[in-house]
């Protein structure tokens, strides 16, 4: 449904969209996640046709965005980021004029506008201007006017922005209620947002694609070097210290971590080198110093975590570029 | 087509949401209102002394409607800027130039959109004066043919600012600096004019060509020349294909 072909798109001579590669299906929520400056929107508004690519193609509903971009315009409904309101001009005539300019033929244009209005929860401000609305409200207003035409692709540049956490649950929710028709790119810099809402996930980080994966693979994945929870009872004086001391000699440990003490119950955060599974010699080291072994777990990682690996790992190699410019 | 007047409703509501509608309408009127009395009473004078042995006939034509169409150059210096310079800084400005640019128009469907609907404002305003000039028909017998190929004159002439003043509203995101340079923009061609009347011969010709005001001569003389019509409507088109190249511009540039 949607198809992105190394696409870049530089801005002078900065490149804020370096070759970056990935599909959309038909019905399907994809996230766009990625930090500040990224580049979300900037591939947000080369697939809307807002601006060309500097390189590579992208292909919407079938139709190539710089070579038939009035046929893909006409299937895609655009949410940018800040909502493109007239303040001048009330919620329903706003809609009625853009309506209008989307094409919708002028003897449906009110039912699918109130039927719009309905879906985002604006219709009690119909007659409000624009300019008068709250964030919330002109967030609303801004994705009626996106879904208004009964578009194939929906592009939301972070819909739930500036919302208050009611109505970004109620967001969340009319966007899964929208995917079944509709196939939706929605962007954000919000974790739980991919997780909650969409199936997958691409990851972009400083103009490039680091990730391209399903909310549950990406935390499993990432998994690599594995962290442990281990909680030992180690009665006596300074016994955490040497407990500390003695995990960290266990082949394959690469770092030991306090996580929390009560009494003589310590935990700590275990960390062992790539793939190697080092449980057992952690419990033998603990029996062997005569301490009670509490618990001894795994620990997952969060999306959050595996974001932050991915886009960190990514400034690594970058940094003697940096220290180039 | 069904695009173009989609954008032109829209501007007009939006001229009207505003008070940019009212002052341009107030303003032009009273200023036109003032050239006319003054003319008026000048033509009075003109007449008393005809009466006691001056010249043999007056002409209201030729006295009265043709300078005062003549002075409406002076009324569009200061309110057509007013109308044109939001049109594309204001959506620039507002961000909602990315929903014209993601829906399925063409740049040319916007760009007409916008100076039509531009159009129909001037229109109304050029309307409210023609208030003025009625008059004289209640009081006199004026010929209806050179009031009417003034209007038409006047109507293409103010077109050209506003083509002028859209292009330049496209440059920039701020409407007040639009609207300055406008304002500079259609003050030098109102001097070259001026600058024109001490020019040598040869740059003499150039300058008149050059000034939009010149080419309105004939038209308030009741004379339809080509040479004229073709001139105003080239520098509309020209101000117009430049308005579109700028939007594309921009959005290559980013
Ligand atoms: N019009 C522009 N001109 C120059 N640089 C831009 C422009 N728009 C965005 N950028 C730069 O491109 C990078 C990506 O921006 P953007 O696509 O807005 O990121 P995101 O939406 O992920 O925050 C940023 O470094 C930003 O400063
Ligand atoms: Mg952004």
């Amino acid at each position: 449904m949607i198809e992105v072909q190394h696409l870049t798109k530089r801005y002078g001579p900065f490149t804020a969209v370096n070759d970056v590669s990935f599909r959309v299906e038909r019905g399907e929520i994809l996230g766009f996640l990625g930090p500040n400056g990224a580049g979300k929107t900037t591939t947000m508004r080369v697939l809307t046709g807002y601006m060309p690519p500097t390189e590579g193609k992208a292909v919407v509903a079938g139709y190539d965005v710089l070579e038939q971009p009035l046929e893909a315009k006409r299937r895609t409904g655009y949410l940018p980021e800040t909502p493109p309101l007239y303040p001048d001009m009330t919620v329903r005539d706003y809609l009625l004029f853009v309506a209008r300019i989307k094409g919708v033929p002028g003897k449906e244009r009110r039912a699918r506008v109130d039927q719009a209005m309905q879906r985002t929860w604006v219709a009690d401000m119909a007659n409000r201007h624009c300019g008068k609305l709250s964030k919330g409200y002109k967030q609303r207003v801004g994705l009626a006017q996106a879904i208004l035409h009964n578009p194939e692709v929906l592009i939301l540049d972070e819909p739930t922005a500036g919302l208050d956490p009611r109505q970004v649950r109620e967001t969340r929710a009319l966007i899964k209620e929208l995917a079944g028709d509709h196939t939706i790119i929605l962007s954000t810099h919000i974790l739980p947002e991919v997780s909650q809402t969409c199936q997958r996930v691409v990851i972009i980080n400083r103009g490039q694609v680091v990730a391209v994966d399903t909310p549950e693979n990406l935390t499993s994945r990432v998994h690599g070097s594995a962290t442990m929870y281990l909680q030992v009872d180690a009665p006596g004086a300074d016994a955490a210290a040497s407990a500390a001391a003695a995990l960290s000699g266990v082949p394959g440990v690469t770092q030991v971590g306090v996580s929390d003490t009560q009494g003589s119950v310590t935990g700590f955060e275990i960390q062992s080198e790539q793939g190697r599974d080092v449980r057992r010699e952690l419990a033998a080291a603990v029996v062997a110093h005569g301490w009670g072994l509490l618990e001894l777990r795994p620990l997952r990682m969060s999306l959050e975590d595996v974001f932050v690996q991915l886009t960190t790992q990514e400034v690594q190699p970058a940094t003697t570029e940096v220290a180039h410019e | 087509m069904n695009n173009v007047l989609a954008i032109a409703h829209k501007e007009i509501k939006a001229y009207f949401a505003s008070p940019i509608a009212y002052i341009v309408v107030g303003f032009s009127a009273i200023l036109f209102g003032w050239f006319f009395v003054n003319l008026l009473l000048y033509f009075d004078r003109m007449a008393l002394q005809a009466a006691a042995g001056g010249p043999d006939t007056l002409n209201v034509n030729e006295m009265l409607i043709g300078p005062l169409l003549q002075n409406v150059a002076v009324v569009l210096l200061f309110t057509l800027p007013l109308v044109t310079m939001r049109t594309y800084s204001e959506e620039k400005r507002a961000g909602t130039i990315e929903l014209l640019l993601t829906s399925p128009l063409t740049d040319v469907d916007i760009v007409l959109g916008k100076f039509l609907g531009a159009f129909v404002l001037y229109a109304a305003m050029l309307a409210v004066t023609a208030v003025h000039v009625g008059l004289l028909f209640l009081f006199g017998q004026p010929e209806w043919r050179p009031i009417l190929t003034g209007y038409l004159g006047v109507l293409l002439m103010g077109s050209c600012f506003l083509s002028l003043g859209l292009f330049i509203s496209s440059l920039t995101k701020n409407q007040i600096v639009a609207g300055m340079i406008t304002f500079a923009v259609f003050l030098m061609f109102w001097v070259i004019n001026w600058i024109a009347s001490f020019a040598g011969p040869t740059m003499q010709v150039v300058l008149n060509y050059l000034s939009i005001t010149e080419h309105l001569n004939d038209f308030t003389r009741g004379v339809i020349d080509t040479k004229h019509v073709v001139y105003y409507l080239s520098f509309i088109g020209f101000s117009l294909y430049l308005t579109v190249r700028s939007v594309d511009t921009e959005r290559w540039r980013g």
